[in-house]
C-alpha cells in the first residue's frame, strides 16, 4: 500500500542502504556507537509507514517522504565520511551514531537546560505580552496619545535589545533576572508596535458596526478592537519570540552557567563536539516545537480569516 | 407627534481646507411604523442623513427628533444594517446575533440570548449556518445576517443603508421579498419604523409607504411622494398592474428632471 508513492520508495531503499552500510568495517580507532543510528533509523522508518498510513494528500505525504529522504541521505553521506571510510577529522566530526548515545547518555542533563532556557524565555516574553498588548490597544485608541507612543516605539525598538546587556548587569542581581529583563525588552516594543498599529487600522466601519450596537467602553475595546488588531498583534509576537531566542542563547554562551548556549559553548570550549553538535541539534528542536505550538495558538485564534 | 422629525438639518464638511455643503435645510417626519426610502444620485447626501439617525455624524445646525426627544449619538432604540462590514468576522452568525441582542437588551440571560439568535436566524433561513465565519457565507447571506442581528435586537427603528446595493440582482430580488414578508409580519406586531436608502427605484416602491427624493449640491429634498399601493404586496402582481407602470414613470421623470439639469460633469446613479 504504501509501496505506492513513487517517494515513499526512495525512502525505504534509503533506509535499506543506511543499514546496510552499517555492516561495513569501521576504520575509526573509536567506538562508533552504530546500535544508537540502527535504532533510529529503524524509529523514523516506524513512523515513516505509520505517517504515510495517515497522511491523505499526496502533497502530503511528499513533503514527508522528501524530509526523511534528506535525513537518511544526510545520515549516509555522515556515516560514509566519518566510521567507514574516515576522511574527516575525528574529533570535530563524530560519527552519527556517537552523537545519538551522547544525546541518550546526556538526557537528563540537556532536560535541565531546556527548562532554563524555555523557562527564562517565557517568563519575559509572557510579561512583555501582558504588559504590551493592553498597554498598545490604550494608547493606540488614544488618537493624540497614539501617534506620539508610535514615535517613542520607533526609537526604543531601534535599539538592537542585546545593547541592553551590560546596563541590565548593572541594574540587576541575577543572569537570570537579566535575560527575562532583554527577553522582555525584545518582545515587548513589537508587540506593543504591532498592537498600536492594529487599533490603528482598524476599519472605520467595524467601529461603526459597533458604535450603532451601543457597546460600551470596555465590550468595544476587548470584543471589537482586539479581534480586529489581532493579526497585527501576532507580527509583533512573532518577531519577538525570533528575537528572544538569539537573543537568550547569544548571552548564555557569554555569561551563564546554565542553557542550551551554556551547554553548547561549554562543551566546544573542553573541545567535546559531539556534545557541542548535540547541542546544536536540541536547540533546533526546541525552537520548531515552540514555533509549531505559537502558530497552532495564531492558527486557532485568527480560524475567522479565509 | 411623528416617530422621527427631521428639522433644518444642514451638515458642512472641510476637507483639504474647503467646505462644502452635504445637506442644506433638510425636513421632513416620518411616522411610527412607516416605511420610508430615502432615494437620489450619488452624492446627495443621503447616507450622510442616515449616518446622523444613526448618531455617528453629527449636524452642524438642525436636529432630528425621535419620540419628540432629540437625539445625541447612538442609542438602543435604532437597528442598523449597513452595506458592508456589518458583522464581526470573529464572531459566528450566531454570536453576531447574540452579540447584538446582549448590547441593546442586558436584561436577557445568554441562553435566551442564544434562543433568540437561533429563531431570527431561521426567520431568515440560515439555520443551517449559525456556526459559520462571515467569511465563509456569501455577500447575500452575510446581509440576511445582519437582518437577523437587527430585527433581532428589537428595536422601534431599523435604519439601512443600501443594504442590497453589494448583491447580485437575483439575490436581491430575494432579500427584497424576505425584509417585506419579515416587516409586514403576521399582523399581530406592531410594525418596525424603517428609513431605507437606496438608489434602486424599484426597490424602493415595492418596499416603501413614502419615497423621499433627494437632490444634490447641497443635498436637499426634492420630493415627498406617497406610495399608493396596498399592502401585503406582491411584486410579480404589482409590476403587472398598469399604476404601477404609471407610478414608476412619474418617478423617474422626477428623478431626470432633476438630473437634466445637472448633466454636464455631474455623476448620473440610477
Amino acid at each position: 500500500m504504501t509501496l505506492k508513492n513513487r517517494y515513499l520508495k526512495v525512502v525505504h531503499a534509503l533506509f535499506i542502504v543506511l543499514i546496510l552500510i552499517q555492516f561495513l568495517p569501521d576504520k575509526l580507532p573509536a567506538y562508533t556507537y552504530a546500535s544508537y543510528l540502527i535504532w533510529f533509523a529503524i524509529g523514523t522508518e516506524a513512523v515513516t509507514l505509520i505517517a504515510s498510513s495517515l497522511i491523505k494528500k499526496k502533497e502530503g505525504l511528499d513533503l514527508f517522504a522528501d524530509i526523511v529522504t534528506f535525513i537518511y541521505g544526510l545520515l549516509i553521506a555522515w556515516t560514509l565520511a566519518t566510521a567507514k571510510f574516515n576522511v574527516l577529522k575525528p574529533s570535530l566530526f563524530p560519527p552519527p551514531g556517537r552523537i545519538f548515545w551522547q544525546m541518550i547518555a546526556d538526557y537528563d542533563k540537556i532536560l535541565i537546560n531546556i527548562k532554563s532556557s524555555v523557562g527564562i524565555i517565557l517568563q519575559g516574553y509572557i510579561l512583555a505580552l501582558i504588559i504590551a498588548v493592553p498597554l498598545g490597544l490604550f494608547l493606540g485608541w488614544s488618537a493624540r496619545l497614539g501617534s506620539a507612543a508610535t514615535y517613542v516605539s520607533k526609537f526604543f525598538g531601534a535599539i538592537p535589545p542585546i545593547v541592553y546587556i551590560p546596563y541590565g548587569i548593572a541594574l540587576l542581581p541575577t543572569f537570570r533576572s537579566v535575560s527575562v529583563f532583554v527577553i522582555f525588552l525584545a518582545t515587548f516594543w513589537p508587540v506593543f508596535a504591532g498592537t498600536m498599529s492594529g487599533v490603528m487600522n482598524v476599519d472605520k466601519k467595524t467601529i461603526d458596526s459597533a458604535k450603532v450596537l451601543n457597546v460600551n467602553k470596555a465590550t468595544m475595546m476587548f470584543s471589537i478592537i482586539l479581534p480586529a488588531s489581532l493579526q497585527q498583534i501576532f507580527i509583533g509576537c512573532n518577531q519577538g519570540l525570533t528575537v528572544s531566542f538569539v537573543l537568550l542563547t547569544s548571552a548564555e554562551m557569554i555569561g551563564a552557567q546554565s542553557g542550551l548556549g551554556y551547554y553548547i559553548k561549554n562543551y566546544s570550549d573542553f573541545g567535546d563536539y559531539t556534545r557541542t553538535i548535540v547541542g546544536l541539534i536540541v536547540v533546533g528542536i526546541v525552537i520548531i516545537a515552540i514555533s509549531f505550538i505559537f502558530n497552532s495558538i495564531q492558527k486557532y485564534l485568527l480560524r475567522w480569516k479565509q | 407627534m411623528s416617530k422621527i422629525q427631521i428639522n433644518n438639518l444642514t451638515v458642512n464638511y472641510t476637507e483639504k481646507k474647503k467646505s462644502f455643503t452635504a445637506l442644506k435645510d433638510v425636513n421632513f417626519s416620518i411616522e411610527a411604523g412607516e416605511f420610508v426610502s430615502v432615494i437620489g444620485s450619488s452624492g446627495c447626501g443621503k447616507s450622510t442623513l442616515l449616518s446622523i439617525l444613526e448618531g455617528i455624524n453629527t449636524p452642524t445646525d438642525g436636529e432630528i427628533l425621535i419620540d419628540g426627544e432629540p437625539i445625541h449619538g447612538t442609542g438602543t432604540d435604532r437597528g442598523v444594517v449597513f452595506q458592508h462590514y456589518s458583522l464581526f468576522p470573529w464572531m459566528t452568525a450566531r454570536k453576531n446575533v447574540a452579540f447584538g441582542i446582549k448590547q441593546v437588551r442586558k436584561d436577557v440571560s445568554r441562553s435566551e440570548r442564544y434562543r433568540i439568535a437561533d429563531e431570527y436566524l431561521e426567520k431568515v433561513g440560515l439555520e443551517q449556518f449559525g456556526n459559520k465565519y462571515p467569511s465563509q457565507l456569501s455577500g447575500g447571506m452575510q446581509q440576511r445576517v445582519a437582518i437577523a442581528r437587527a430585527l433581532a435586537i428589537d428595536t422601534d427603528i431599523l435604519l439601512m443603508d443600501e443594504p442590497f446595493g453589494a448583491i447580485d440582482a437575483k439575490n436581491r430580488t430575494i432579500l427584497q421579498e424576505l425584509l417585506l414578508d419579515l416587516w409586514e409580519g403576521d399582523g399581530t406586531t406592531e410594525r418596525k419604523t424603517v428609513v431605507f436608502v437606496t438608489h434602486d427605484i424599484d426597490e424602493a416602491i415595492l418596499l416603501s409607504d413614502k419615497i423621499v427624493m433627494m437632490t444634490a449640491n447641497p443635498g436637499r429634498v426634492y420630493r415627498e411622494i406617497k406610495v399608493p399601493f396596498d399592502r401585503p404586496r406582491n411584486r410579480s402582481e404589482l409590476v403587472q398592474t398598469k399604476e404601477y407602470t404609471r407610478f414608476r414613470n412619474t418617478l423617474l421623470s422626477m428623478f431626470y428632471s432633476d438630473i437634466s439639469t445637472k448633466i454636464g460633469g455631474e455623476e448620473v446613479v440610477l
